[in-house]
């Protein structure tokens, strides 16, 4: 049976990849894309489903994980696909809000948030700059075709069969603990923990059940977590912040040897008068 | 309602991982292919708080905050790298620099 579940999987991974390549930039039919595309975000969920109803047992049936997880499966495959670079952005953002809600439902709520300030608004706004700033007139080959597209959607998707009959298969991995929330949190760990469970509990203050801190929320964990044991990584990344504030400074600005400065200056209180702004 | 096992999560994460790389191997677009990479790394953040929430603590997803660092130094130099290449070449295909192929 097992098996079998197995090579279901596969075939489900094989038909989300066949969906990928044909809805990649390339000179087909719009139909063709539109077809591929849903073939393949349906065969990737479908074979969450196959994991969840044959292999991980009958108990995973939460709506809302194969909602948004099929949406962040379709947006992402529309970022990867898409033709225009602008639309790419926006699918981008889509698939930061349904990571987000899963996050939420992995009870990592500061996290969910997190992301959605840092990527949906920070990274966005910066993507979004740099495609207006190297904006090409109209569409380019560079957009409508693709990069050895067989052989990149081969590489992707034996990637990810491989991690799904990975687990799939209890004979090489063993069934994976299950972690249900509410329940274990409160209690011991179960037989399944391994080693470094049993490390890390006696490491501090940022195990979870240990401490029993349920009343507290995840934000007040997590924070307990970055600045008790990680503070020195806090330091770090502000550092690596700083260096990558300098480089890309360094890196963007245009050279301008001494003396050759642009004569065209416009001084302040003539703008508009006699002289054009630009 | 039951919640879904560790395992979902793994391989969602997996998927959009796989998803990111196919984006990245394919695109010949700098920016799309910098998209990709992103798209990745939300992948890697599923999986790093699944694990988190499979072993009860709190270090997955103390890892996945200091990705979202990582990947802000990431999009802020690799954009930077994208504007340098397309002033330099007015084009943003990949392809121009595959003379650094060697």
């Amino acid at each position: 049976l097992n098996h079998t579940v197995a090579y279901l999987l596969y075939a489900l991974f094989a038909l989300g990849g066949a969906g990928v390549y044909l809805s990649l930039p390339q000179a087909r039919e719009r139909s063709t894309r539109v077809a591929g595309l849903i073939l393949g975000a349906a065969a990737i969920i479908g074979g969450l489903m196959l994991l969840g109803a044959r292999v991980m047992g009958p108990s995973s049936t939460n709506v809302f994980f194969y909602v948004f997880a099929g949406l962040a499966v379709f947006t992402a495959a529309r970022v990867a696909t898409h033709r225009k670079p602008v639309y790419s952005a926006v699918y981008f953002v889509a698939v930061v809000v349904s990571v987000a809600a899963l996050l939420i439902l992995e009870e990592a709520q500061f996290l969910a948030i997190a992301l959605i300030i840092i990527y949906a608004g920070a990274i966005l706004v910066t993507y979004a700059f740099v495609i207006m700033l190297a904006q090409q007139a109209g569409e380019s080959v560079v957009d409508t075709r693709a990069r050895e597209p067989f052989v990149g959607v081969l590489i992707g998707f034996v990637a990810m069969a491989a991690i799904a009959g990975r687990i799939a298969d209890p004979n090489r991995l063993g069934p994976l603990p299950e972690a249900d929330s509410a329940v274990t949190r409160a209690s011991d760990s179960g037989p399944s923990m391994g080693a470094a469970d049993a490390e890390s509990t006696s490491a501090g203050a940022h195990v979870v059940s240990e401490l029993g801190l349920t009343d507290e929320g995840n934000t007040v964990r997590i924070g307990r977590s970055v600045m008790g044991p990680y503070v020195v990584v806090v330091q770090l990344a502000g550092v690596l912040l700083l260096v990558a504030l300098i480089g890309a400074m360094a890196l963007v600005r245009r050279r301008v040897p001494p003396g050759e400065l642009p004569e065209e200056r416009i001084e302040i209180g003539r703008v508009g008068k006699t002289v054009p702004p630009f | 309602m039951p919640e879904p096992v560790t395992g979902h999560y793994v391989v969602l994460g997996a998927a959009l991982f796989a998803l990111g790389l196919v984006g990245f191997l394919t695109r010949r677009n700098l920016i799309v292919m910098f998209l990709s990479t992103e798209v990745m790394f939300q992948g890697v953040i599923v999986t790093l708080v699944a694990f988190a929430r499979l072993h009860h603590h709190l270090e997955g997803q103390t890892f996945a905050l200091f990705l979202l660092v990582v990947a802000a130094v990431e999009a802020a130099l690799g954009l930077g790298l994208v504007v340098l290449l397309y002033r330099r070449k007015g084009t943003l295909d990949a392809e121009a620099w595959a003379a650094m192929n060697g």
